[in-house]
């Protein structure tokens, strides 16, 4: 559905040159949901402009349905871009029109007919749950309600695409937890393949399929939700996760802890977060775990488990607990003291 | 009472008369004005670095015939363009001569007002329509230029202001209107009254233009 090839955007600045994309890979197929995450200035906003082409890649190929859009000649693209709604950060919309005109305009300038600019914008004011709202102007509505009018005006275009440049990231929890809402539910009802751009982690934990961690333009790490939660392995990717959940202890408590043992932190995914292990593991061998951390992380497509755990006992014991955890599809991990 | 009556009924033809002409040059230079202005505004945001139509030598050389112009004060702007003007209208005197350089002097500051106006939309909004495939023409017309209608209403009224202004000088070339009446009589004859009566009468069109303008911008504006 979605496909970017090498894409690189380089700027020119006063002295050298700045490569806010560099070499990037994306492969969205039809009806899921993927995120880029990324601090700002990683070039998430460039990268995901490029994708309809506001802002030109300098080298490499974007297919959308196997067009590819940088050759095309601008009324082409035009058609193509229809296909392509996008959501943006800060709205976007006219303030000098009413919500209803809105959605109802862009429609009139694409050129479609009276009756039918009539029905969608009614239509998808409901959907987006705005019908009360059709006179109002965007000043008087709040945050999460301008978001949802530049839903229903995206949606309106009918498109196959939905991108989302940090669309969430001016509203508060609660507004930010309805508006994902929406988002899944237009992904489930019409099938729209989203790309999304954000650097909160609990928008790529509700809603995104799979991942791409971008650091200094660069995809450094990418794989499905659930993979990238459970076994992060770049650094970018740890310190995203700990802003979820709390993922370590001090350094000075793991090393006086170590002299006992060992401090690991274990990993559940799917079905085997409903088994006793711990339980199973200290009666199994001469071991004594004991926990110190845990947090559960739910993801759009499962459930992950995360255990901070002191287990004590002689080194080999400790060892042969720790292989029958791994044995168990457990994820293990030593936690590093102080030197 | 009687001086009261006598002063109406001597000078309120006079008055009258130049009332009229002084909305004859302002509206029909306004209207000219606006005709080149807007336009000129307009590209000269189109033209900027990063604009639909990016082009620097554009842009440069309409900022420099703009600033060139709005350097020279009216009065001398009126005698210097002479030849122009009779080349344009066949005459140089009159409101038909005086129409000339009241349009030259007021489109490039239209122009600039423009810009300005144009500059405040949100970039944002414009980029939201070239993403939905909309071409950049029709973005002009119904994103830009309906975005920028509560600051272009305010800046024509500075505009409408400023020409009114401007009118005064155009008896120099004898067009007559208000400023030429209160020149001619109240200075060079002495007659203070009527002075008075002619500034008291610019007073109210001005205010009358501003709060039409305010009350017309703050309408349209909903934010």
């Amino acid at each position: 559905m979605i496909v970017l090839e090498n894409v690189s955007k380089v700027f020119p600045a006063k002295n050298n040159e700045v490569t806010a994309v560099d070499k990037a890979n994306i492969h969205v197929k039809k009806g899921e949901i993927h995120g880029v995450i990324g601090y700002s200035g990683a070039g998430k906003s460039t990268l995901i402009r490029c994708v309809n082409l506001l802002e030109r890649p300098t080298s490499g190929k974007i297919y959308i349905n196997g067009e590819e859009l940088t050759s095309l000649p601008p009324h082409k693209l035009d058609n193509a871009r229809r296909k392509i709604g996008m959501i943006f950060q800060g709205f976007n919309l006219l303030k000098t029109a009413t919500v209803y005109d809105n959605i109802a305009i862009p429609l009139k300038l694409i050129g479609i007919d009276k009756a039918e600019v009539k029905a969608r914008t009614e239509k998808y004011l409901e959907i987006v749950g705005l019908a009360d709202k059709h006179q109002s102007f965007p000043s008087q509505l709040s945050g999460g309600q301008k978001q949802r009018v530049a839903i229903a005006r995206a949606l309106a275009q009918e498109p196959e695409i939905l991108l989302s440049d940090e669309a969430t990231s001016a509203l508060d929890p609660e507004t930010t937890e309805s508006i994902l809402d929406l988002l899944l539910k237009i992904n489930e009802e019409f099938g729209i393949t989203i790309l999304l751009i954000t650097h909160e982690m609990n928008v790529i934990q509700k809603i995104c399929d799979y991942v791409y961690v971008l650091e200094s333009g660069k995809i450094v790490e990418h794989g499905t939700t659930i993979d990238l939660f459970s076994n992060p392995q770049k650094p970018t990717t740890t310190k995203f996760l700990g802003t979820i959940a709390q993922r370590n202890l001090s350094p000075s408590l793991i090393s006086q802890l170590n002299l006992t043992g060992s401090v690991q932190r274990l990993t559940f995914t799917g079905d085997i977060a409903g088994e006793p292990l711990l339980a199973e593991m200290s009666k199994r061998f001469a071991v004594v775990p004991n926990i110190l951390a845990a947090n559960i992380i739910e993801l759009k497509n499962g459930v992950i488990g995360n255990l901070v755990v002191h287990v004590a006992g002689e080194k080999e014991e400790v060892e042969n607990a720790l292989l029958f955890l791994h044995e168990q599809g457990v994820g293990t991990e030593e936690l590093e003291g102080q030197n | 009472m009687n001086g009261y009556e006598d002063f109406i009924q001597k000078w309120l033809p006079i008055i009258g008369q130049s009332t009229i002409e002084t909305f004859q040059m302002v509206g029909i230079a306004l209207l000219f004005s606006i005709i080149i202005g807007i336009p000129l505004g307009i590209l000269l945001v189109l033209s900027r670095p990063g604009q639909a139509l990016d082009n620097k030598l554009l842009y440069h050389t309409l900022n420099l015939i703009i600033n060139i112009i709005r350097s020279i004060p009216f009065i001398i702007l009126l005698f210097f363009i002479l030849p122009f003007t009779k080349l344009i209208v066949g005459t140089s005197i009159g409101v038909k001569g005086v129409i000339v350089p009241l349009v030259l002097y007021t489109s490039p500051y239209i122009a600039r007002l423009m810009e300005s106006a144009l500059l405040e939309v949100e970039q944002g909004v414009v980029e939201a329509y070239t993403a939905m495939g909309i071409k950049t023409r029709k973005i002009i017309w119904h994103v830009m230029l309906r975005e920028a209608r509560p600051s272009i209403i305010l800046g024509l009224t500075i505009a409408t202001v400023s020409l009114i202004g401007a009118t005064a000088m155009a008896g120099l070339v004898g067009a007559g209107g208000l400023g030429d009446l209160a020149y001619r009589f109240g200075h060079l004859r002495y007659e203070v009254d009527v002075m008075y009566a002619t500034v008291l009468i610019l007073i109210i069109i001005v205010q009358l233009i501003q709060s039409l303008g305010n009350r017309l911008a703050a309408r349209i504006k909903k934010d």
